[in-house]
């Protein structure tokens, strides 16, 4: 098989307003390749794919195809010179079937009778040649996640790319799904294709890519072929110097059993037979039961959509909950406002944080503040105190390291890793007997990963009950003391430390298994 | 520390950095309007000057003025308070016009009571009357969601039909050309503060008035979860604020405050109540608002500007024969600048 060079880009440099995203990147790309392009959140990765495809104009650079410059002015322009970027989110129309997703947009054989036999015919071609397993007539609303993302991959490889940009591709799988796309990657690459893969896991490159470069803060750091790597030379490039990448939790083998203390015998949390419908009377949570100790970290584990956003909801107070029980030490909290739940010790970072967790045109100050405007020390008498707020808020900057001028900047300004930030700060600065986590790490670069799971450790140890909902499970087998697994609005089982096998968990987030 | 005296995030240094744009904005406008004044055929800079100084010239301009403050300050108000929950009450001419029925009815009706006992329960029952009036549109929200902006200017209609009938048929003041009713009761005016020309104590009512809605909003809890159903109002649900209460809130506050200025119209300037008492307060009291843009602070000073800009154009069509109307395009022309400054500083 010979490597030659599909693609170049040379000297690429792309800034948003004052933030340089990406200074003078170069990238080579051969053909026969898997080439993992690793880097943390906000070192550039995307926005560099971004301008292959066309979507962004760098303002220097330059782009040669099989040796030959190319202008790429817009996705159209890449689809023409055989590139395809699958991105993170799916641009896909539900109520069509995988066929008409497809074809959408492509010239058609029958147009005037939109007869898609011989449409269909090369989809299921594709589908068996790349190992794709999709029937090309379901709709896509019926489908999975993993699913969607071979219907996502099979419209770029029906449009005949032999460049295709994966943009994080495994976030919302599960194992086995992680697997298969990798068997059909291999084969793309086998047959001459080129593929860019996107991720900030480490381990993913390792395991699939040929050739792997690493971005750092919108700059090369480095190009290497999979021999010549070690994992500790990536983990070095991708964080730069000033983290100890030895006592990293991000980094740390999956086994942290000697790090976690042991879980509390008093049970905090006591969920029981929760039902939870949506206005229609549709069940979503269906007699979810489970128990949350002190000093205990319980993770559930889903593809997302599974009812985790409802769950959460449920136990904030702001979705009714339609049957069941739940109750803190020992006393129910059904039909308790948000509000008192927030007074009694529940905290809650929210996974949507700009629609449920920000005040754009507010102070970050008042950020810091929402939900607890009633409480001590914000609050004297009926009138709020404005100088211990300030006071607190510039602690909970510092300590937080949240990027902004002043604690009375107005929030809209900042960053989404900063908001996310503001989001932590509110949580944690808070007493709390019982945290609701959602995806709390979310968009966020390895140093503030690293941040909040010393966090969540350090809260943990003091006594406090968590409940951690993630897409991400090297996370949740890095952190909890038990797993759960959420499949359609049910627990389909849950593993303790010791029992936890990801591919049984993935197994179980597909619903093709349940554990007791 | 000026950082703690914003509750509102504009401190005292970004509030100069925010009147750059104002001024600015105030320039272009009258530099906009002046080519149509000097296409018409007048003298600009004698109509500015009638425009601009007309307040200052003479005690009897500057009450005036003072005098048109106070409604449209309070008019203004009763327009930003929803505004900052992000609701649009459009209804303040309709609770004004009812708080002044209700000043007016009590104020007739038990017109033999001493000022110490009537003249409180004259304001209360504007105050009260204008709540009510804002209180059934912002029912409406609260349970089933109905848009605000078009059940407070349909209440506006109701209320022009309401004082035509207690004007002329409950408390008709048969001498008068006009649908007017008898006076109330003397204890029911509110003192005067300057006897020649007559300024009356409206405005200290008024501007005690704004203090204590800029102290709630910025420094309460409540006025917190004000600021932040406007500002948010799903994060404000999901952190424990009921949003749809804070809805209902700030829209009856609006109409209490709109009432507020109906009562002080009667017991202050008409002494009864006189069909077309609203004036065009409403329009100029958004006008005001949307120059502030929801800042409390500036309603006031800007509330001010305007009622200079109404009496000099009062003047101004006195003397020079100038249309009055020429002054609303001027006002007009400011909030265009104004935000279209907002437009040009976001590129």
């Amino acid at each position: 098989m010979k490597n030659s060079t599909m693609l170049e880009m040379k000297g690429v440099r792309k800034s948003f307003g004052t933030v340089v995203a990406l200074g003078d990147v170069s990238l080579q790309l051969n053909s026969n390749e898997i080439h993992g392009l690793l880097g943390g959140n906000g070192a550039g990765k995307t926005t560099l794919m971004n301008v292959l495809y066309g979507l962004y104009k760098p303002e220097a650079g330059d782009i040669y195809l099989r040796d030959k410059q190319v202008e790429i002015q817009s996705p159209r322009d890449a689809i023409k010179y055989g590139i395809g970027m699958v991105h993170q989110h799916f641009l896909q129309i539900d109520s069509y079937t995988v066929t008409e997703n497809i074809v959408l947009g492509t010239p058609l054989k029958n147009r005037p009778t939109l007869n898609l036999d011989q449409e269909e015919q090369r989809i299921a071609d594709l589908s068996k040649r790349f190992g794709l397993e999709v029937n090309p007539r379901s709709l896509i609303e019926e489908l999975p996640m993993g699913i969607r993302q071979r219907v996502e991959i099979l419209k770029a490889l029906y449009r005949g790319v032999d460049i295709l940009i994966l943009d994080e591709p495994t976030t919302s799988l599960t194992p086995q799904e992680v697997d298969s796309l990798f068997q059909s990657l291999r084969v793309m690459v086998e047959q001459g294709m080129s593929v860019v893969f996107i991720t900030h896991k480490l381990r993913e490159v390792l395991r699939v890519c040929d050739r792997i470069s690493v971005l750092r803060d919108g700059k090369n750091v480095l190009t290497l072929s999979r021999d010549e790597v070690s994992e500790e030379a990536l983990v070095n490039a991708m964080v730069g110097a000033g983290m100890d990448v030895e006592k990293s939790l991000v980094f740390s083998a999956t086994d942290l059993d000697q790090k976690v203390a042991h879980v509390g015998q008093k049970p905090v949390l006591h969920v029981e037979d929760l039902q939870v419908a949506n206005e229609e009377g549709t069940p979503l949570i269906k007699d979810v039961s489970f128990r949350i100790h002190e000093k205990e970290i319980f993770g559930i584990a889903g593809v997302a959509g599974n009812g985790q956003q409802e769950l959460v909801e449920s136990l904030m107070g702001i979705r009714p909950v339609a049957n069941g029980q739940v109750s803190m030490d020992g006393s129910s909290i059904v039909g308790i406002e948000t509000r008192e739940l927030l007074e009694m010790g529940i905290t809650y970072i929210p996974e949507d944080r700009l629609q449920d967790g920000f005040l754009p045109t507010a102070s970050v100050a008042q950020n810091l503040i929402l939900g607890y405007q009633r409480q001590k020390p914000y609050r004297r008498g009926s009138f709020l105190d404005w100088s211990a707020i300030f006071r607190v808020a510039r602690q909970l900057i510092s300590e937080y390291n949240i990027m902004t001028p002043s604690a009375s900047e107005v929030a809209a300004n900042l960053s989404g890793g900063n908001i996310q930030r503001v989001m932590l700060a509110r949580a944690f600065s808070q007493p709390a007997k019982f945290l609701l986590a959602h995806n709390p790490t979310r968009g966020l670069d390895i140093r503030s990963m690293e941040f909040v799971y010393s966090k969540l450790l350090e809260l943990k140890a003091q006594g406090l009950a968590t409940l951690l909902l993630s897409e991400d499970l090297d996370e949740l087998l890095l952190l909890c003391d038990r797993i759960a697994t959420i499949y359609r609005g049910q627990i389909v089982g849950v593993l303790a430390r010791g029992e936890f096998d990801k591919y049984k968990i993935g197994r179980m987030m597909s619903g093709v298994e349940t554990h007791e | 520390m000026s950082e703690q005296a914003t509750g509102l995030g504009h401190g005292v240094a970004s509030l100069v950095k925010g009147l750059i744009p104002y001024l600015l904005a105030v320039v272009a406008s009258f530099i906009a309007a002046g080519i149509f004044i000097a296409a018409m055929g007048f003298d600009v800079l004698h109509a500015y000057s009638t425009i601009l100084f007309t307040s200052f010239k003479t005690p009897y301009g500057f009450i005036q003025t003072l005098l048109k403050f106070v409604p449209l300050l309070l008019q203004a108000l009763a327009f930003t308070v929803p505004l900052i929950a992000g609701k649009y009450n459009i209804g303040g001419e309709g609770q004004l016009i009812v708080g002044a029925i209700g000043a007016t009815a009590v104020g007739i009706m038990l017109a033999g009571l001493p000022l110490p006992l009537l003249l409180p329960l004259v304001l209360l029952a504007g105050i009260v009357f204008g709540g009510f009036w804002a209180a059934i549109p912002a029912w409406l929200l609260y349970r089933f969601g109905i848009n605000e902006i078009l059940t407070t200017v349909m209440m506006n209609f109701i209320s022009f039909s309401l004082i035509d009938y207690v004007a002329t048929e409950i408390w008709r003041d048969p001498a008068a050309g006009h649908p007017t009713t008898v006076p109330i009761g003397v204890g029911g005016e509110l003192p005067l503060l300057v006897a020649r020309p007559p300024l009356n104590s409206g405005i200290v009512l008024a501007l005690a008035v704004a203090i204590l809605v800029y102290v709630y909003a910025s420094r309460t809890p409540g006025g917190y979860e004000l600021v932040a159903s406007g500002a948010n109002p799903r994060a404000s649900r999901v952190f424990g604020i009921n949003v749809r209460r804070m809805f209902l809130l700030s829209l009856i506050l609006g109409g209490a405050l709109a009432g507020l200025s109906g009562a002080i119209e009667v017991t202050g300037v008409q002494h009864r109540l006189i069909e077309g008492l609203q004036s065009n307060f409403l329009l100029l009291g958004i006008i005001i608002g949307l120059i502030s843009r929801g800042n409390l602070l500036a309603v006031p000073f800007v509330a001010f500007f305007i009622a200079v800009l109404e009496v000099g154009a009062s003047a101004m069509q006195r003397t020079m024969m100038i249309p009055v109307e020429m002054v609303l395009i001027v006002e007009a022309l400011v909030l265009l600048f104004v935000l279209l400054s907002d437009v040009v500083r976001r590129r």
